[in-house]
């Protein structure tokens, strides 16, 4: 029986998404696209009629950035926000920054889903010779978090992600769903897989599957124990939706160029 | 040398500055030209090198959208952000709304600048036929005060009786702690801040003109008392005119 609902989101569009690369840990902002996905988004969540009393959110511009449109959006921005580094995208350790579509090129496309979609399937660390390495460790945010800098990730699995995630739900995000708080969590693709695969039950097999479009609100109805009642739901145009899941999909896939014809 | 460093802003003009109302408690969104002002603000801010650790701000937007224009320009989005009902702008009660050169034609300049600047005057109370009654009152943002807490009117020693607290038990305790404080308020909230601040008397208070959307730095001693002047962030043309401005509000248009 449905008791809590739930809206987890990725945000919207960053310039690196259209460039087909691995943002993860880097603090890319929202581009234009991103910062309107974002606004529809809390348009859709207007005319749902959403009251929040909490947000969460990590703590990647792109996530507070989203978090901040939505509330505008619905003339909530004095709702209280909590950013936390558990709620951080995957960290793709030495991907970070590569193009996905020349990573199939050089990997293959089943090297390459296998790295985004497993489940324990660990990408080699960042080195600090990596060209992102001082941009995200020398940040002050990471001197400020709850783990110790040196002891930070410099790789993920999605099961690494769901490791340092599920504390933070646990201790500071389930107790408000419990006391009757209607939450909004503002994260990315790959925590918030992380999220559902454990509050929904998701198998590590299953997971590879499981693919979130960007700017989209996902409702996920909990019980009293705070498992997923039925499955996650986008809300929206479902077909826009559809479109959306397909085009993060073939982010991994090597664009087919046409052949010319034959001369002669 | 100062033990601690704190900066207030003011948000920048709302929609309704252009028409001269008084916003209030009413929750009124930052104008294009208040957009601008929060972010040459944060500019100045990020120009200037600041850093900080904690962020607090009252539960109306155009101080919020204030102080997240900041935060987006010194690139420090991620700090956490305390809002709270206690730094609100002055509740004008029955006058919430009303033009201000308005009022002055129907009350006399005198009295408006009496309301606008007076230490104890109350202006008359927000009556349940206002028409921002329920829009304010009934919001859900404010249904944790008690009945004595929620006001219909306030004059600024009562903005100030309901701002103290908070600054003694919240604020000043992050400052000793060495966290270094952003307040982003409103006129008549952080004129009660800068009183205590300074121990200004209540007739200083009704002369103190603070300019709108550019940082305020106080440097404080160990006891959190000013060692300084207050200080301004931006270029010197911005600041006067920022402060003209505010002073003309209240005069009757000729």
């Amino acid at each position: 029986m449905s008791k809590y609902k739930l809206i987890i989101l990725r945000h919207g569009e960053g310039a690196w998404n259209k460039e087909n690369r691995f943002c993860s840990w880097v603090d890319q902002k929202l581009n234009r696209e991103g910062v309107e996905e974002a606004r529809n988004c809390g348009k859709q969540l207007r005319s749902l009629k959403f009251e929040f009393d909490l947000v969460f959110t990590s703590v990647l511009n792109r996530s507070i950035h989203t978090a901040w449109l939505i509330l505008e959006e619905l003339g909530q921005e004095w709702v209280p926000v909590e950013s936390s580094w558990r709620l951080n995208e995957r960290h793709y350790g030495a991907l970070i920054g590569l193009n996905r579509e020349k990573m199939a090129l050089n990997h293959g496309e089943e090297q390459v889903r296998l790295w985004r979609r497993s489940y324990n399937v660990t990408p080699p660390p960042i080195e600090e010779s990596h060209p992102y390495y001082h941009e995200i460790y020398s940040d002050r945010r990471y001197k400020l978090c709850d783990v110790p800098l040196d002891q930070l990730p410099r790789s993920e699995s999605l099961k690494d992600v769901l490791e340092r995630l599920l504390p933070y739900w646990n201790e500071r995000i389930a107790p408000e769903v419990l006391k009757g708080k209607t939450i909004l969590i503002s994260a990315h693709g790959n925590s918030s897989r992380a999220l559902l695969k454990h509050l929904e039950g998701i198998s590590d097999e299953d997971i590879i599957n499981i693919t979130l479009p960007t700017g989209v609100p996902i409702l996920l109805e909990l019980d009293e124990n705070l498992h997923a009642v039925g499955t996650h739901q986008f809300l929206g145009d479902q077909e826009a939706i559809r479109e959306a899941i397909k085009k993060v999909d073939d982010q991994g896939k090597v664009k087919k160029v046409p052949t010319s014809p034959s001369t002669g | 040398m100062a033990a601690y460093k704190l900066v207030l802003t003011w948000h920048g003009k709302s929609a309704w500055n252009p028409e001269n109302r008084f916003s209030s408690w009413y929750d009124a969104n930052l104008s294009l030209a208040g957009h601008k002002e929060a972010k040459r603000s944060g500019q100045a801010l990020r120009d200037a090198g600041y850093e900080f650790d904690i962020c607090f701000t009252s539960v109306q937007k155009r101080a919020i959208q204030t102080l997240w224009t900041v935060l987006d320009a010194i690139d420090q989005m991620w700090l956490p952000v305390v809002r709270t009902w206690c730094l609100n702008e002055q509740h004008y009660g029955g006058l919430t709304g009303l033009n201000k050169a308005e009022t002055a034609a129907e009350h006399g300049e005198a009295q408006v600048k009496i309301w606008r600047r007076s230490y104890h005057v109350p202006p008359p109370p927000m009556e349940p036929d206002h028409p921002f009654y329920s829009n304010i009152s009934k919001d859900r943002r404010y249904e944790g005060l008690t009945e004595d807490q929620l006001p219909s009117w306030e004059s600024l020693k009562g903005t100030t009786a309901r701002g103290l607290p908070f600054w003694n038990e919240e604020i000043i305790p992050q400052i000793k702690e060495r966290q270094r404080v952003l307040i982003a308020a409103h006129g008549n909230s952080l004129r009660g801040i800068v009183k205590h601040l300074e121990g200004l008397s209540e007739e200083a208070i009704m002369e103190l003109n603070l300019p709108t959307g550019i940082p305020i730095v106080y440097e404080l001693d160990n006891n959190l008392k000013p060692i300084k002047l207050m200080q301004f962030l931006g270029n010197e043309e911005t600041i006067r005119k920022a402060m003209e401005a505010v002073a003309a509000q209240g005069k009757v248009k000729k």
